[in-house]
């Protein structure tokens, strides 16, 4: 057998990672992400038939009502339909399944295999749900945005510059939704099943997201209380920066609170997991 | 030298609530629940020192895997001091795991999708693993386990002696002086059981890698370890050298022998005196176990000789598995 002198690390307090080695490894995380996906691309093909006929059905039901009022809470039809298609376009971008897959580690008793490496769980997660999403860019956003725009007479995006500003957005919804999935994943190492906490979780985000509707639609009560929410960050903002209705300080002051609902999420995510690993049960063994 | 792994009262009890049968049972869940508690490990005790490699063996439920999560930084304990490596394992999971390596058996740390080489390379950066170091470890692996076959093939295509010799590799490209092993032969045909065998010794001889292992296969303890720790229900039982177990613990000797033909059965029953019993193995092959404190195997054998005409005559020790088995049943030493 050939020597191999390779110097063993010494034990001890590690040096914080320079922000170039996170970038790095969390970008071959995202790598392996996509990668991951690729074995499953056929679901993809179902995809966006299911989020054409999605679009489909709201755009039946919304011209019905607007059959009877030219604007409803500022939207007109028009915009109205943008709002919902591009809603949905976007949304198979931003969607991952983080706390589905963390559910599933602990239910098949493989978080053990997570906790074994020397990484911050949470990023990990994220960065191969971003992988994924890059993904899903390619084989479902684009052809259903493609589809869709043929098909239904959505608007396009009011400036090239708004257009930039809303892809930034999008990439601080991502994070958000992410950072909401994994707090309610952590959930799976206390309680072992929580496929029933992630469907209503699932339905909440959808309606409290803005993706079935703007949240001008809401009673007043309703609005005043998920301002303090993150969910409409997911989608509603986005979609107002799209249709060029977020200008100057509020544009700002939008996309500030995005950075904030990221940060104070992935603090929440960070201690949730903190305080599920002490109370760990591992399945199996 | 210090021990690399020192641990102390090792207490780690799981409370789990016991579920009531049928639909009011399980409305009565909702509101009451009835708490039992599980010590899963009771107040352990043991150290190891740099290069050993130790074989920890107990039935199963015994307490082995607790043990292995907890010394892994997988779970905290309830109670008791752990020490692996200078780190306290479950309060710096992410610095102590750098510096050590996991195989479960029943699990793979690889990624299910992709190719083998693509894990590896994730390993490299998680791990922090110089580019140089990397390339040669994984030419030593490659050549050692033979990998270069399917080092491109996504593992959930590999079989499980295929996947267990990753994993493997996987654990020990960074060159961690500590080896953790739960079941790493499980499931494995008996080349595929060598051959990791092989390695073992052979990284533990020219890394001085420390491994701490837990099987059910006690050839894989005669193999590799000359210390082996025996727990049961959450206790260590016995700890020591193989030797010492087969002298403190084997209880009995086995006289194996092969009539020269049919006529000789009869006789049998003559020398079936004084605890001795004959078993039948075959036609011509009859068993005979003693206890060794009472009786000799030269006594024994001068009974056989000169009761029987016989072909052939083998003594045999009490076999490990039988003196585990009765530890198991029994639930302690002696």
């Amino acid at each position: 057998m050939p020597q191999m002198e390779v110097a063993r690390p010494v034990p001890g307090p590690v040096p914080a990672s320079s922000l170039w080695k996170f970038l790095r490894l969390h970008f071959e995380f995202a790598r392996v992400g996509f990668v991951n996906t690729l074995a499953y691309r056929l679901r993809y093909y179902t995809g966006i038939v299911t989020y054409f006929i999605y679009v489909s059905v709201y755009y039946f039901i919304w011209k019905a009502i607007y059959e009877h009022s030219a604007s409803i809470e500022g939207f007109d039809f028009a915009h109205l339909l943008t709002y919902i298609g591009v809603g949905w376009i976007i949304r198979s971008l931003y969607f991952n399944n983080i706390d589905q897959d963390l559910a599933y580690q602990v239910i098949e008793g493989r978080l053990a295999m997570d906790l074994i490496k020397p990484v911050n769980i949470q990023f990990m997660y994220v960065a191969r749900a971003a992988g994924e999403a890059v993904f899903r860019l390619a084989l479902l956003t684009v052809p259903t945005a493609l589809i869709l725009f043929l098909v239904y007479p959505l608007r396009l995006p009011a400036s090239f510059g708004g257009f930039l500003t809303f892809l930034m957005s999008i990439g601080l919804s991502f994070l958000i939704v992410a950072a909401i999935n994994f707090a309610v994943g952590t959930f799976a190492l206390r309680l072992q099943s929580i496929l029933g906490l992630l469907r209503a979780k699932f339905f909440l985000l959808e309606l409290f997201s803005g993706l079935l509707l703007p949240m001008t639609f809401f009673p007043h009560i309703a609005q005043k209380i998920l301002d303090f929410m993150p969910f409409q960050y997911i989608s509603y903002i986005p979609m107002l920066i799209y249709l060029g209705k977020l200008h100057g300080i509020d544009l700002v002051r939008a996309m500030g609170i995005q950075v904030f609902w990221v940060v104070a999420l992935m603090a929440i995510g960070d201690g949730l997991w903190r305080w599920s690993t002490g109370k760990l049960i591992i399945q199996g063994g | 030298m210090p021990p690399i792994i020192e641990v102390q009262d090792l207490t780690k009890e799981f409370r789990t609530f016991r579920r009531r049968e049928g639909v009011l049972g399980a409305l009565q869940n909702l509101f009451v629940r009835e708490y039992l508690t599980v010590h899963a490990v009771d107040h352990v005790s043991f150290s190891i020192e740099p290069g050993e490699m130790v074989g920890y063996i107990g039935a199963n439920g015994a307490g082995k895997s607790t043990t292995i999560k907890v010394l892994t930084g997988i779970l905290s304990p309830t109670g008791g001091k752990v020490i692996s490596n200078g780190f306290v394992p479950y309060r710096q999971r992410r610095h102590y795991t750098k510096h050590i390596g996991v195989v479960f058996g029943q699990r793979t740390q690889l990624w299910w999708d992709i190719a083998v080489i693509e894990s590896f390379k994730l390993l490299k950066e998680i791990y922090e693993i110089p580019e140089r170091d990397y390339r040669r470890r994984l030419d030593v692996f490659s050549e050692l386990l033979n990998l270069k076959e399917y080092l491109h093939t996504p593992v959930r295509k590999l079989s499980l002696g295929e996947r267990m010799r990753c994993d493997l590799a996987a654990s020990l490209l960074h060159n961690p002086p500590l080896l953790f092993l739960d079941e790493p032969t499980i499931g494995l045909d008996v080349v595929a059981k060598e051959r990791i065998r092989e390695f073992l010794k052979e990284i533990n001889r020219t890394e001085g890698t420390t491994v701490l292992l837990t099987t059910h296969d006690l050839s894989d303890i005669e193999e590799l370890s000359k210390r082996i720790l025996i727990i049961d229900k959450g206790r260590i039982l016995f700890d020591g050298d193989l030797e010492q177990m087969k002298n403190r613990l084997a209880q009995y000797n086995q006289v194996k022998f092969f009539l020269k033909d049919r006529s000789q059965v009869p006789r049998l029953a003559q020398i079936e005196t004084d605890g001795i019993v004959c078993q039948r193995v075959d036609d011509l092959t009859y068993l005979i176990r003693f206890d060794r404190a009472k009786h000799s195997s030269a006594g024994v054998i001068r009974q056989i000789v000169n009761t029987l005409e016989v072909r052939d005559l083998l003594v045999e020790e009490e076999p490990i598995e039988e003196i585990v088995k009765r530890i198991y049943l029994k639930g302690e030493v002696a």
